[in-house]
């Protein structure tokens, strides 16, 4: 019976469904020409004194008639939404057409492909489209807004029975009455799904058949005239484009050359110019417009329109229900998705994913029945079934031994119908478990020899920057990693086993040190309470579980009860355990300690859904294959990291797919869960008060408080520890360290990111691209952007680099670290280093007013200082406990990037981006001979390491290192008792590693053959700058920082100095007092910071700050005059640039200036980089928004929602220093992708590249080509064009108002590149000093 | 239910017994009509008329100080018809002692307002004579031994008003340079009853460690400059400041100066500096928003009634102010009503150091509160014994309070008593929270 109906629904229900999508909209759409708005209206004026009053009555704190609230509440509620329904009415009735129009004109091509597609449906198919075309229109706006109202109205309705704790029955059938006397509509839907849960769905529909076929009568007409609109409104821009050029084109219309020669220009003939230009603008745009949107996809119109759709709701819905699914509560989520479905306003968050969740949970259960209902669900809500559905259902006809053939091939043939191809289905469908398998096997029930076709589309990178690298390949020498396969197979397993673990426990550094007995008391004291902890939080979370599952009446309301059931019980206890033995003594703020919380649950749930749906074993098989690419003893490949693990997915492709299928959850989520666990530690973690100090009265106090701290008018929900288990946990001194698995390096090489969903660590989850928590318009841009090979490839390149401890170093630093530290050596002291904290007590009379506020201040300060000397020690702690426990690995470092492309390592506290000591420690580790040149390379890079001789040349840098030879041999020797020369170097711990590098070099044999693993740096000199004198072509920028070949290094900061100075020199003679003062002050030191920030958008504001700071540090400079001072320096700074750069300057203005009208326009800023990385600019007018718990409601400002409007402001100010990272980070991954190419070791820490010596100068080449190739690109005239199209692809329509005034200002604007000067750009490729 | 009952019972019980706030609502806020900016260029008369009812409804209110009718001036020859029948009405009833035969022009009402709206930072005026009569009033300026701060007068009319009603001494701290020129006109064609300076009143003490140069400016400065010497804190009130609070962060500079009330710092180490403020009608209802409002009952409004009398004295409509022309009147935002500027006169009280509470302690109490009241709906008896275990029911007990009383029902009289009783007790002064607390009262923090 069931089966029948499966293969029936498809006959039956699109007559069904069609009656629903009639019967709603367009009855709205009548019913809002009824003149039910004038009379509520009257109602409402009539009632409101009244009823107002009774509210404010109501509002006074005496809950005496709790009924009589509720129905005033309700009252009032109805009310409230009569009165926005009336301003509906009058203002949309007005305003409607002209909008309407143009939306339209676009989305013909989606909805005429989507016609296409449901074409079998040919009764229906008519009716069907028209129905789609007029929801474009009146009636869709008028459904939304309804289920808007009703929405808010159910809102609040909850909120009043949560207060009054009642059931919501009677209250929901009072409401659904009371809206039937006036709103047909909403009443309709009320019943409707009040009668689903009993009555067979064939009957309600049934029940309304006569009203929609009415509905359908009276709507046709006017869906009919819709479709009109929608065709006609094409044409009718065209021809107005055309009627606004004729009168322009009077005017001379070769615009250019003539005109401009023309001297005597009135001020009229400028204008009609200026429009003339803009019209021919215009209409190159609308023929690109044209071009674009009829060669390519219907598809982006829709995905936009989804992921506009695709709020924070959704993304709830679809993890509550996966959760409950993974936590086997099948039942919650069926009854969930179902309360979800039933009623409208809450229906239209559903998207046919979330109904997919349920049939592939029936498809395990093989119940083809439910799977069925699920279909007709789907069509009642007026969604169309997806790849996914169709999978499931196969899926589950492939697991019923005797499923017949007739069942499947009409299941296939309904796919068919929807245009959904088999092929597509194994292409894109995400297979968990046996899933894949089983689908075949049902297909093979009516094809028996069905294969599916895997042939990866192998579309080529669209990018002529890489073109060549792409095609090209027969030079390219891919570099081999010093492993044999089974080494790498080896780690592996190793890496794999510590993420499945997720959380790794290392030695710390401290470990050496010996146990004393306090310590050793305190440890076991401590190891008891842990215990004792465990077992409360235990219970503490069972029993709250409990409460939580049980209390839930209502269906509908997400709550964590699944949440908490992903992991086993002790695995939360572990994870709370964990973040208390972690907090720092002056406490963390609620938010942050509850982020993290939330994140190690879902860390840890994500990589559990890995196993469950059995991925790991082919994980491992599929990498086991893919080592014969990077190991040694192999043959050589031709293929690059990315290429290979996709050719061996689609050779295995049984099995469950690797790639997506997690879903992340949404930030809110992730909080909520945090705080309810930090709320049970909170409350439940105890301790004797007397167990430090038997004096004390036993009480059994908390250990955890939540108190707040100000800032300014706002308040801060922190979690403080308190100060007995402080002392506990520092008199233990406890040498082990829990950390997160993706904390530590990995131990074989990442998996190359093959897609934005897949890659770097093996099970931990982790983002291409790493943005604000909550944030998804990124993910968006990046999903829908189809060739990111560059940038993959790139990201793979960098992370397949072996590290590997320089031990001698690190035992050096660690005996400082366990020592004394050093401040001077960046080694953090320990707190017993820390200022003792004076005790005084305030009621002590012997203090006078005056001294007891002295005393509180150094109370103050001393803490201050205490908690941030604990922050940097734990930090350095961390650092080098993971170094130490890594002293004897080979260890990767998996890479992702920032929104503008930035690369980063992914383990957050040890990584070769980090501070001097961290850097020191890191060498590759490959090894390779230093050649001939190499040693040099050597002596240089120390030098460029000291800060010495910045201005001399390479060969003079040499000379100058081959003069301290002595020091330099002395420092390696006894780093710590001899001159300790190194300790004076701007970088000391890494220029001691290359003392001792060269020593050894030097000491041995023959230095030419010395294998060295240390990596030589080449930095950029003042990057931004280079990137925006290059864009410029600025002849006299190019040459102050080195894109033009000169003897010796240009230095731009000593350039801007000299500048400086000479205005202050002209200033002193016209007798301005600061400048005087400023005599001998200005050097390069001084103005050095500002002029680096400048290009990344430093304000005058923080270039003072940095000047003041420059200042403070000089002794002599009389401290009076900072600030005056510092605040014309300042001046004088930013106008020395811009007399040097005058190209950049305009450029930077004219980003700044476009970034603003676009912004201003209600867009946000976009943009793609010159390999294709897709780039938006998170920034938005900032929405509160409160997460109410049980402890403290949290207030998010979220500044990223891409519904909000943009930050003007952010915007603008953000756009050029972005724009130039983009621009940096392009070169780097260029110069990263042609390094690998020929067989270079080769990282990056943003603009300083580093390699083997021996292979600086290979690199330096590429480095300079890569430079010249990505600006002899047209880049701003590809941003011109590229921001010319995406924000003009719609045309406004209107020309007299204002927004097309200012759309007519970008339009110009945009179009203005700002032009180059004459420098050849070749002359980089000559240039030493550009990088050095 | 039933212990809901009792709960509302006793809180109005207890309010009735601690009446403090004596906000007297104003009674000719009906005589207002919303004109004002169309109603500059329009002719006179139905303005005039507007102001004559109000002054009217004004003088019958009860427990103003009524004025003697008194010699009306010959203005007539100086000014325009249109004005000297505003100055009559402005005028009326008041005399400067020192110098009976030179009353001072208020100017144009159209000059002072172009004047006010040149000002480039965003600020109300009050350009109103008689706006500036009405403050006047209730300051009662002719007493000799205050000094009267006029905090921001612009154009200056309030100063011109309270010098003719008999001020013997007014300050002018005015922040703008703008209108320095014209005061410092103004001082020196007067007698010494002002003084001019270029300071901003709400930019006094500013925090952190940069230049400071006008209109920022330190107490101590201003006060040795104008000869003001410490007072003790029961002696009269020396300095009466009259003026408008800059709307941007208003809360944040009434944080500011409570916290150096309750520490006395700032002005406040002069004496008892009596403020007189316009403020925003919804800053207002939550400076005296009582026990029960759980919305609006808040620590800031807590410690100004603890340590303040506070008393409305008028009401007047965002209208009859002159706004300059980067000033925006605010909405409704939230659901308090804010249609009005309140004048409130906020007098600290003589006996607030009398019992137990010291400047040197104050600011563990400005803690204390603050932490409290971060939630208004817990258990006072829990927040208690978080800071010293099983001592909440007895303080609770010698308080006289039940025990399962929430934050936010407790009086701003009875928190103070309540730290009183926890400043003396053994228990909460060794509690390591109570250190906290001292650590935590960083001035970073006026929440």
């Amino acid at each position: 019976m069931s089966l029948l109906r499966v293969c029936a629904f498809a006959k039956c229900l699109s007559r069904r469904s069609l009656f629903e999508k009639c019967a709603v909209r367009p009855s709205l759409a009548d019913c809002c020409q009824l003149c039910v708005s004038r009379r509520s209206g009257a109602v409402r004026r009539i009632s409101e004194t009244p009823l107002q009053l009774q509210r404010r009555n109501v509002s006074f704190r005496i809950p005496k008639t709790e009924d009589t609230k509720k129905r005033v509440l309700e009252q009032s509620t109805l009310l409230d939404v009569l009165e926005a329904r009336i301003h509906q009415l009058q203002s949309d009735g007005v305003v409607e057409h002209s909008k309407v129009q143009f939306v339209k004109a676009p989305s013909r091509g989606a909805s005429s492909g989507k016609a296409t597609k449901s074409a079998p449906h040919q009764k229906t198919d008519i009716p069907k489209s028209a129905a789609k075309g007029g929801s474009k229109s009146q009636p869709s706006r008028w459904m939304e807004k309804l289920t808007q109202e009703n929405k808010n109205k159910l809102k609040k309705q909850q909120h009043l029975q949560q207060k009054i704790q009642k059931k919501d029955k009677p209250a929901a059938k009072g409401k659904g009455g009371k809206s039937s006397s006036l709103l047909p509509g909403t009443s309709r839907k009320t019943i409707s799904t009040a009668a689903q849960k009993t009555a067979p769905l064939i009957k309600t529909s049934r029940g309304h058949t006569n009203l929609a076929d009415e509905i359908r009568a009276a709507a046709s007409p006017s869906t009919v005239t819709a479709a009109g609109t929608g065709t006609g409104a094409l044409p009718r821009k065209v021809s107005k484009g055309k009627q606004k050029k004729d009168p322009t084109s009077l005017v001379p219309s070769g615009e250019g050359g003539q005109q401009q020669q023309q001297e005597t220009v009135t001020d009229a003939q400028i204008r009609a110019k200026e429009l003339a230009e803009v019209e021919e603008l215009e209409r190159r745009l609308s023929q690109q417009v044209s071009q674009w949107t009829s060669s390519s996809n219907p598809e982006r119109l829709q995905e936009n329109s989804e992921a506009a759709a695709c709020g924070d709701i959704q993304l709830s819905i679809h993890c509550y229900l996966e959760a409950c699914v993974f936590a086997g509560n099948v039942d919650r989520a069926h009854r969930f998705l179902l309360s979800q479905h039933r009623v409208m306003s809450r229906r239209k968050h559903l998207n046919t994913g979330v109904y997919n969740i349920m049939m592939r949970v029936w498809a395990k259960k093989d119940t083809l029945s439910q799977i069925g209902r699920m279909f007709i669900l789907l069509e009642e809500a007026g969604l169309t079934p997806n790849l996914g559905s169709y999978c499931a259902a196969l899926e589950c006809m492939g697991r019923n031994p005797n499923c017949s053939p007739r069942i499947v091939s009409r299941c296939l043939s309904k796919m068919e119908e929807d245009g959904l191809s088999m092929d597509n289905l194994f292409k894109k469908c995400v297979f968990r478990q046996d899933e894949r398998d089983m689908v075949l096997k049902a297909i093979r029930i009516v094809q028996p020899d069905y294969q599916p076709s895997l042939n990866p589309t192998t579309s080529q990178c669209s990018s002529s920057l890489v073109q060549d690298f792409y095609i090209q390949r027969a030079d390219h020498q891919y570099p081999k990693l010093d492993f044999s396969e089974e080494e790498l197979q080896e780690r592996f397993k190793h890496q794999l086993a510590m993420e499945q673990a997720c959380t790794v426990t290392i030695n710390s550094v401290e470990a050496a040190k010996p146990v004393t007995e306090n310590m050793a008391k305190m440890r076991e004291l401590l190891a008891d309470q842990r215990t004792q902890w465990r077992k409360i939080l235990l219970q503490a979370l069972r029993e709250s579980k409990l409460i939580l599952a049980n209390t839930n009446t209502k269906d509908y309301r997400l709550n964590l009860y699944p949440y908490l059931c992903l992991l086993e019980d002790r695995e939360y206890v572990d994870i709370m355990i964990q973040s208390v033995t972690s907090l720092p003594p002056s406490g963390e703020s609620l938010k942050i300690l509850a982020r993290d919380v939330g994140n190690r649950v879902y860390t840890k749930y994500s990589v559990r859904q890995k196993h469950q749906n059995q991925m790991v074993e082919k994980l491992g098989n599929i990498y086991y294959a893919y080592t014969d690419l990077l190991a040694k003893d192999t043959k050589e490949y031709e293929v690059l990291p990315r290429e290979q693990w996709l050719k061996l997915e689609t050779e295995q492709s049984s099995g469950p797919s690797l790639q997506g299928g997690e879903t992340h959850w949404p930030y809110t989520v992730t909080l909520e869960l945090g705080t309810y666990m930090v709320d049970l530690m909170v409350k439940n973690l105890k301790i004797n008060s007397d167990v430090l100090n038997s004096a004390y009265d036993r009480k059994l106090i908390p250990i955890l408080y939540h108190m707040y701290t100000f800032r300014s008018t706002r308040q801060v929900g922190f979690i403080k520890p308190h100060p007995i288990l402080t002392q506990m946990q520092q008199d233990a001194m406890e040498t082990k360290l829990t950390f997160d698995s993706y904390v530590m390096p990995m131990l074989c090489p990442p998996v190359p990111w093959t897609s934005v969903k897949f890659g770097a660590y093996l099970l931990t989850p982790a983002k291409l691209m790493r943005t604000v928590e909550g944030a998804t318009q990124h993910d968006v841009l990046l999903e829908r952007c189809h060739n990111l090979h560059a940038v993959l490839d790139s990201l793979n390149q960098l992370g397949n680099c072996a590290w590997r401890i320089n031990s001698p170093l690190l035992d050096i630093i660690i005996s400082i670290f366990n020592d004394r530290g050093s401040d001077k050596l960046d080694i953090p002291p320990p707190l017993s280093e820390a200022p003792k904290i004076p005790h005084f007590n305030s009621q002590d009379p012997a203090y006078t007013a005056s001294e007891k506020a002295h005393m509180k201040r150094e109370v103050i300060t001393a803490k201050k200082k205490c908690s941030e000397m604990h922050s940097l020690r734990m930090d350095a702690l961390y650092k080098l406990s993971i170094a130490n426990h890594m002293r004897d690995e080979l260890f990767w470092f998996p890479h992702n990037m920032d929104f503008r492309g930035r690369t980063y390592p992914c383990p957050p506290y040890f990584n070769h981006l980090g501070s001097d000591v961290t850097r020191a420690v890191l060498v590759f580790a490959e090894g390779k001979p230093l050649g001939p040149k190499g040693l040099d390379w050597l002596k240089i890079h120390l030098v460029n390491l000291t800060g010495l001789k910045k201005r001399s040349s390479l060969q003079g840098r040499l000379e100058y290192a081959n003069s301290i030879m002595e020091d330099i041999l002395d420092s390696a020797d006894n780093p710590l008792n001899g001159k300790k020369w190194w300790m004076n170097a701007d970088e000391p711990w890494q220029a001691l590693a290359c003392c001792m590098e060269i020593s050894n070099a030097v000491r041995s044999p023959d230095p030419t053959q010395f294998i060295s693993h240390f990596p030589v740096h080449q930095d950029g000199s003042c990057n931004g700058l280079q990137h925006y004198a290059a864009l410029g072509r600025d002849v006299i920028g190019a040459t102050s920082v080195n894109l033009m070949p000169c003897d010796v290094p240009q230095d731009v900061y000593s350039g801007v100095a000299q500048q400086v100075e000479e205005f202050r020199v002209r200033d002193a003679k016209n007798g301005l007092k600061i400048a005087k003062v400023l005599e001998g002050f200005i050097s390069r030191k001084v103005v050095k910071q500002t002029v680096m920030t400048v290009v990344y958008g430093v304000t005058r504001y923080g270039g003072r700050l940095q000047i003041e700071k420059r200042l403070k540090e000089i002794d002599e400079f009389p401290k009076d005059h900072v600030w005056d001072a510092s605040n014309y320096l300042v001046r004088m700074v930013f106008s020395g640039l811009k007399e040097m750069f005058t190209g950049t300057r305009e450029i930077q203005d004219w980003l700044t200036e476009s970034a603003r009208l676009i912004s201003k326009s209600g867009h946000t800023v976009q943009w793609v980089t010159p390999l294709g990385l897709p780039i938006i600019q998170p920034y938005h007018r900032t929405r509160n928004q409160v997460l109410k718990s049980s402890m403290q409601h949290i207030n998010l400002q979220i500044s990223h929602d891409s519904k909000e409007r943009p930050d003007t402001v952010k915007q603008k100010n953000a756009f050029p220093p972005n724009f130039i990272h983009s621009l940096d980070s392009t070169h780097m991954m260029l110069t990263a992708l042609h390094c690998y190419s020929a067989g270079l070791t080769f990282v990056s820490v943003h603009d300083c590249f580093w390699t083997h010596a021996l292979t600086v100068d290979t690199m330096n080449k590429v480095c300079r080509e890569q430079f010249v190739a990505l600006h002899s690109q047209p880049i701003l005239q590809e941003l011109s064009t590229f921001l010319l199209q995406k924000y003009f692809a719609v045309l406004p329509s209107d020309a007299k108002n204002k927004k097309y005034q200012d759309y007519r200002r970008l339009m110009q604007l945009l179009a203005k590149v700002p032009p180059t000067g004459d420098f050849d750009l070749q002359r980089v490729k000559e240039s030493t000093y550009f990088f050095s | 239910m039933s212990a809901h009952i009792c709960r509302v019972v006793e809180l109005m019980m207890r309010s009735a017994c601690c009446h403090t706030v004596r906000s007297r609502t104003c009674l000719h806020k009906s005589g207002f009509a919303p004109v004002v900016p169309a109603a500059l260029c329009a002719p006179g008369a139905p303005r005039l008329h507007r102001r004559a009812f109000s002054l009217g409804s004004l003088s019958s209110g009860p427990g103003r100080p009524t004025l003697g009718p008194s010699a009306q001036q010959p203005l007539a020859e100086r000014t325009s018809p249109l004005h000297r029948k505003l100055s009559a009405v402005a005028v009326q009833g008041q005399y400067r002692p020192l110098c009976r035969y030179d009353y001072l022009d208020l100017g144009e009402v159209e000059d002072n307002v172009r004047r006010a709206q040149a000002c480039k930072n965003s600020r109300f005026f009050i350009v109103d004579p008689d706006l500036a009569t009405l403050i006047t009033q209730t300051l009662t300026p002719d007493d000799a031994k205050t000094v009267i701060f006029d905090c921001n007068p612009g154009p200056g009319v309030l100063t011109r008003t309270l010098l003719n009603a008999g001020a013997q001494r007014v300050v002018a701290l005015e922040g703008d340079k703008l209108f320095i020129p014209d005061l410092q006109d103004l001082e020196g064609r007067l007698d010494g009853q002002l003084e001019v300076v270029h300071c901003d009143y709400f930019k006094l003490d500013p925090i952190g460690s940069g230049y400071v140069k006008p209109p920022a400016m330190f107490t101590d400065k201003l006060f040795t400059d104008l000869g003001i010497s410490e007072a003790s804190w029961t002696d009269d009130i020396p300095v009466k400041v009259v003026g408008i609070l800059p709307l941007r962060n208003d809360r944040g500079t009434l944080l500011k100066m409570v916290y150096a009330l309750f520490e006395r710092l700032s002005v406040f180490r002069y004496g008892r500096i009596e403020l007189n403020l316009f403020i925003s009608e919804k800053e207002y209802l939550k400076l005296v928003a009582r026990p029960g409002e759980m919305m609006h009952y808040r620590a800031f409004g807590v410690l100004w009634q603890m340590a303040c009398d506070i008393e409305l004295l008028h009401k007047e409509p965002w209208e009859s102010f002159t706004k300059s022309s980067r000033q925006h009147v605010p909405g409704p935002k939230g659901k308090l009503p804010n249609d009005h500027m309140c004048l409130v006169r906020l007098r600290p009280r003589a006996d607030l150091f009398s019992a137990g509470l010291t400047p040197s302690n104050a600011s563990t109490l400005l803690m204390m509160v603050k932490q409290l009241l971060a939630k208004r709906k817990v258990k006072l008896i829990d927040r208690l014994n978080l800071w010293s275990p099983d001592s909440g029911s007895k303080l609770l007990s010698e308080m006289g309070l039940s025990e399962d009383i929430l934050t936010g029902h407790v009086y701003p009289e009875e928190y103070l008593r309540l730290f009183q009783l926890m400043d003396k007790s053994q228990e909460f002064t060794q509690s390591w929270l109570y250190e906290e607390i001292l650590e935590n009262t960083q001035r970073e923090g006026w929440g």
